[in-house]
């Protein structure tokens, strides 16, 4: 320690200096642990939030969904198909589907008594294995798929279906096997109100789309550009969607309230950096004559602006510290509460939110001592040293 | 040569529109080992006077020479380099730090220094200061002298040439201000100088000379008994001469210290002299 300070003298005296007037010293760097914790944590917060949200949104961004383009015959055919999943690769799965619009009447047919009856003209989509794509709330997703028919949960609950009963698609009467869970994300394949049946159900050769889900929204999108490659010349015969801008804009939307969470935080950060100002400029006009003896003993303007910003920086160091310390905790709360695990606090883009505010914290510090340094250093000593 | 000298120096404040001037050229110089003391009623110009060789403060006119150099208009990094290398300051109220200890505070002229040597000097001047017991206490544990000699040993720890010190004794009782006077004694004795700036008569039973000043302007230059034993010795020849100082000096002092009630008392006879001492100066302008 002596060794120390012996090599860094102005932290010497910085720290001696601090500790003469205690309450103060602990006060301002109070101001600075407040402004570290509210930017840590309201940073950690944000992106924890974005973490849960994410997760419960599950794989919206992986899914590419191919449609026939506008110089196709209005359908994607079974060589297309092929060409398709080779752009995709083992990686990534492929799930043709065919729709068609068509009169669709529930608790019709056989004993159906429950259910409300009446018919209806909608889109039914045809699939062989929907059970890549959905997951059975109710009953089970036959795999393969080659009979019977599988509902969205909303329509179970609109037309009180469940599985066994039979609603009747275009004069053919089906038995439902499953309901299928919703909420699974928002991507393509949400199914809502949708009725799959088997694609042999239906007459057509051809595919209505074809819905791609690859491992990542990265692969998504490099598959979405090698299908247009692959298959579209100088026709547009497939038209590729995926859905990688859209967990880009997502992405954005909660860097967004990131940045305006921080920018809440910051506003303590300036509150602390005024009380820390004002600290060190009655320190500079107590100790207004001690400065003078000491450049009057023959140390320059620099040496005593080193001083005064050696105590700014040293308060700034101690409340980021306390402050770092105590965001640790904060995080550790907000994870456990909001994603359930406490441990998640140490996710490495936390600590860059942690550095972050810890920098904040210092760099306060250091621009509100400059004033009452170079206020300090600048000073006659003869009009110093005038008691 | 002088160590330290000032010719023709003016200092003019400028207050309210008005120009005061507090030194009207002063011609004054000192040479090494001396002790003189600067004495005046107030706003007289002793603490301009001071801190201009001091290099606190610039002159108006007129140049201020340290060892023969002109240092007047130096920058401010010019003049603090040169404070730092030459002078060295006692303060009335010994203006130590009150958060380090003894040993630092003496250390502090050359804490940026990175000397290697700079501790042992300290505890050194200390312990020849007769605080050896007490280098790591902090100010407030020391009473009123020991406080003055630890300013003391920080205004020597750079080996200075000259030692500037303003009313070194006026916050101390007249037993501690001897003590303090008789280490400025024994400063002069390692051939530096010291100019005491004060209002104590009491300075004066240890001084080689004083200077008067009044209203700005250099009164008489009046050597004590003490200064003409030095001077008549210093005449007599270099060698042999320092154990004869010794004993002179010590004779004067034994001889003083039963002075000391006369001298208080003569206080107010004094503010008189200083009068007519002025009105003459006027007279000797017109």
């Amino acid at each position: 320690m002596g060794w120390f300070y012996r090599r860094m003298p102005s932290l010497l005296m910085a720290r001696r200096n601090l500790t003469r007037t205690k309450v103060r010293s602990v006060l301002a760097a109070l101001g600075i642990v407040i402004g570290v914790i509210a930017i840590a944590s309201l940073g950690m917060f944000g992106l924890t939030l974005r973490y849960s949200i994410t997760e419960s949104l599950g794989d919206i961004g992986n899914q590419v969904l191919v449609t026939p383009g506008e110089d196709s015959d209005g359908e994607i055919t079974e060589r297309q198909l092929r060409e398709i999943q080779v752009a995709v690769g083992s990686d990534g799965t492929t799930v043709p589907q065919k729709t068609r619009v068509t009169t669709v009447s529930y608790g019709g047919g056989g004993g159906g008594a429950r259910g409300g009856g009446g018919s209806q003209r909608r889109v039914v989509t045809g699939m062989d294995n929907p059970s890549l794509l959905y997951e059975a709330r109710e009953g089970e997703i036959p795999q393969p798929f080659r009979s019977g028919a599988l509902i969205g949960p909303q329509l179970a609950e609109e037309r009180d279906l469940g599985v066994g009963d039979a609603i009747s698609v275009n004069g053919s009467s089906k038995r439902v096997v499953a309901v299928l869970r919703g909420g699974q994300g928002f991507g393509f394949a949400s199914p809502t109100t949708d009725i799959i049946l088997p694609n042999r159900d239906f007459q057509t050769r051809g595919y209505s789309q074809v819905l791609v889900t690859a491992e990542s929204s990265t692969a998504a999108n490099e598959t979405a550009v090698a299908i247009r490659q692959g298959l579209n010349g100088r026709r547009e015969l497939v038209q590729v969607q995926d859905f990688s801008s859209v967990a880009e804009s997502i992405g954005q939307t909660f860097q967004a309230l990131n940045l305006f969470l921080i920018g809440i935080g910051s506003i303590s950060l300036l509150v602390a950096g005024v009380s820390i100002l004002n600290v060190m400029l009655m320190s500079t006009v107590e100790r207004r004559q001690e400065i003078g003896v000491l450049r009057a003993v023959g140390f320059q303007k620099f040496d005593v602006l080193k001083i005064m910003l050696s105590e700014a920086v040293l308060l700034g160091v101690i409340g980021g510290v306390a402050g770092v310390v105590f965001s640790l905790v904060a995080g550790m709360v907000i994870n456990h509460f909001i994603v359930g695990d406490a441990f998640l606090v140490f996710r490495p883009s936390n600590f860059l939110y942690i550095g972050l505010a810890f920098g904040f914290g210092v760099g306060t510090s250091l621009l509100s001592g400059l004033y009452p340094a170079w206020k300090a250093a600048n000073e006659r000593p003869v009009e110093a040293l005038r008691s | 040569m002088a160590v330290i000298e000032t010719r023709n120096v003016v200092k003019r404040y400028e207050t309210g529109g008005e120009t005061l001037e507090a030194l009207k050229g002063i011609d004054f110089a000192v040479e090494p080992g001396e002790f003189v003391s600067i004495m005046g009623p107030s706003g007289s110009g002793k603490t301009t006077l001071l801190n201009l060789l001091g290099l606190l403060d610039d002159p108006s006119e007129g140049q201020v020479l340290l060892d023969g150099e002109d240092v007047t208009g130096l920058s401010d990094r010019e003049q603090t380099t040169a404070r730092k290398r030459t002078i060295g300051f006692v303060f009335q109220n010994f203006y130590l730090i009150p958060t380090l200890t003894a040993k630092e505070n003496v250390e502090i002229p050359g804490l940026f220094d990175r000397d290697p040597t700079l501790e042992d000097r300290s505890v050194d001047l200390l312990t020849r200061m007769g605080l050896g017991e007490r280098l790591d206490h902090k100010p407030d544990e020391l009473s009123g002298g020991q406080k003055q000699r630890v300013a003391i040993a920080r205004s020597l720890v750079n080996e200075p040439r000259v030692v500037l010190a303003d009313e070194p004794t006026g916050n101390l009782d007249r037993e501690t201000g001897r003590q303090i006077l008789s280490e400025f004694v024994s400063v002069t004795e390692r051939d530096v100088a010291v100019i005491a700036v004060t209002h104590d008569e009491l300075v004066n039973d240890y001084v080689d000379r004083t200077v008067r000043l009044v209203d700005g302007l250099m009164g008489e230059d009046a050597p004590t008994a003490r200064g003409a034993a030095r001077a008549a010795k210093r005449d007599a020849g270099e060698e042999g001469a320092d154990p004869v100082d010794e004993e002179v000096a010590e004779a004067v002092e034994d001889a003083l210290a039963g002075d000391e009630d006369t001298t208080a008392d003569g206080e107010d006879a004094l503010t008189g002299d200083e009068e007519t001492a002025s009105d003459r100066e006027e007279g000797d302008e017109s």
